[in-house]
């Protein structure tokens, strides 16, 4: 009895000590699991691949420091895959708190592949105003954005001469941790312009996008830190990039938190429905 | 007239835009074009009042004193010098200080971001992570049968999307898929056409001002 009344209480600090151990461990010393690619990662790459060298793919950073574990190594494999591939990026962002995080990225990456700013790449930053900036850039981004994140007029770049709305995006990818995000893009600049369109999100809103997977309005989808580890696998496979995978090592720790979690879970119930049963006998008997 | 105004003006823009949607001839376009550059100049006004309410609010606290009121001072130290760092575009080049320099790598405002706000937001979230074992640990109890399916839902999708779940099984990432791909999506499109009706509806009775809730000032 003393047996399930422990499982079904067992002290927070302790859960608390085993996740950090579980976390802490795989990230010092690896195991090694391997994240195949999905089929909803598998076509948000081939979006991409599919996008002629030359030519722009936008990414939005609709997330900030807080859900940069899952999202960070999205930008970063998809900003590799990019470049490797000689096609033009184009960074914005509908959450102020995240360009810190896009000018590190490019700053990252660009360098890595010797790409040129206002060549190969351009960074518009963040405007004030939701709506406008997604509807407005589907008439004219450099209305938008007259200048970028740095404070150059766009007009003087010369990536953005041919560059006019989002009939000249063959792909956009919106890395969204909520509102704004993965939705505003789906309802304001693919329902009304037809922006073709992936999206990568946080594990937790990533059930979020499937009714519009289903629609097509979603051309795929990485959802969290293993649709993360799903890009960078197949940027691997490609050999587009050597660089350490972030979300790929990352996955051991997720992979046994949820494992412990669950057996937590699990533990729990057998104790709830041990002492529920000895309840109801006591109360039955008395 | 104070109310009348505001109210006309709803129902002529709303009315325009509806009907704006379905004509694509270069008029409407171009109609719609200046509404949409209106809409972004007011938008940046919503900016001007968050700061002002910003500033109002924690002064109010600074001045009376009100529990906490320290975190107050910190905040507005920290908006004040990150503003400016940011107008003055401060960076830090070859250990000086450079002022108008723009806000990027080397700018003080990225340094800011990458060695304050960056460790201190994570920090935040991660602590979710513990939380949220602990939770799931006492919360997830089979106390109902609604409950009991919850968790056995919950069991497969934790499971199968993570590597450690197609070691066990291949057939658990498949099983974890079909309940995303089919009961969940059944029920977030119920709850998206409530979502998107209930908004319709909304819509409407602010344009019609029927809803007139936005004007602020109680009845």
């Amino acid at each position: 009895m003393r047996v399930f009344e422990a499982l079904a209480k067992i002290d927070r600090k302790i859960i608390f000590l085993i996740l950090a151990v579980v976390i802490i461990v795989p990230l010092i010393k690896p195991i090694g699991l391997i994240s195949k690619a999905s089929t909803r990662a598998k076509a948000v790459f081939d979006a991409v691949e599919s996008i002629p060298p030359g030519k722009p793919l936008m990414i939005s950073i609709d997330f900030d420091p807080g859900s940069m574990p899952e999202l960070y190594p999205m930008l970063l494999a998809i900003l590799r895959h990019a470049f490797a591939r000689d096609v033009k990026v184009i960074v914005l962002g509908l959450w102020l708190t995240g360009m810190g995080l896009g000018e590190q990225a490019l700053t990252t990456v660009a360098s890595e592949y010797s790409k040129k700013y206002g060549v190969d790449y351009v960074f518009l930053g963040w405007r004030s105003g939701v709506l406008p900036v997604v509807l407005g850039m589907g008439e004219d981004i450099k209305k938008t954005f007259p200048t970028d994140y740095y404070g150059t007029p766009l007009e003087s770049l010369a990536m953005m001469s041919n560059i006019r709305n989002y009939r000249d995006i063959p792909f956009f990818i919106s890395l969204s941790a909520g509102d704004p995000g993965m939705n505003t893009w789906i309802a304001y600049a693919q329902a009304r312009y037809g922006l073709k369109m992936g999206a990568g999100t946080t594990a937790v809103s990533a059930a979020d996008a499937y009714p519009y997977l289903q629609t097509g309005q979603l051309t795929g989808l990485l959802g969290g830190m293993k649709g993360a580890a799903e890009y960078e696998f197949l940027v691997k496979e490609r050999g587009y990039s050597k660089e350490i995978s972030q979300a790929t090592q990352a996955m051991d720790s997720q992979s046994l938190a949820h494992l412990l979690i669950l057996i937590l879970i699990v533990l729990g119930n057998i104790g709830y429905l041990f002492i529920r049963k000895q309840t109801k006998k006591l109360g039955g008997a008395r | 007239m104070q109310r009348q105004i505001p109210l006309i003006l709803c129902l002529i823009f709303g009315i325009f835009m509806i009907v704006q949607f379905f004509v694509p001839h270069p008029y409407s376009q171009r109609a719609y074009e200046v509404v949409l550059r209106w809409v972004r100049i007011i938008s940046i006004f919503a900016l001007v009042l968050g700061v002002g309410s910003l500033v109002l609010y924690h002064s109010n606290k600074i001045k009376r004193k009100v529990s906490g009121w320290g975190f107050s001072i910190v905040t507005l130290v920290s908006a004040i010098i990150t503003t400016l760092v940011g107008l003055l575009g401060v960076n830090w080049l070859d250990g000086k200080l450079v002022f108008f320099k723009g806000i990027g790598k080397s700018s003080v405002l990225q340094i800011f971001f990458q060695n304050i706000f960056v460790p201190v937001n994570s920090t935040m979230f991660a602590m979710l992570a513990f939380y949220m074992a602990s939770a799931a640990y006492r919360a997830f109890r089979a106390r109902t049968k609604e409950a009991t399916l919850l968790l056995i839902a919950a069991f497969f999708v934790m499971l199968g999307m993570v590597p450690i779940g197609s070691a066990i099984s291949p057939r658990l990432p498949e099983f974890a898929e079909w309940i995303l791909s089919v009961p969940n999506l059944a029920a977030k499109r119920g709850i998206l056409f409530g979502i998107a009706l209930g908004g319709i509806a909304t819509s409407l009775k602010i344009i019609l001002g029927i809803e007139r809730g936005w004007l602020g000032g109680g009845k």
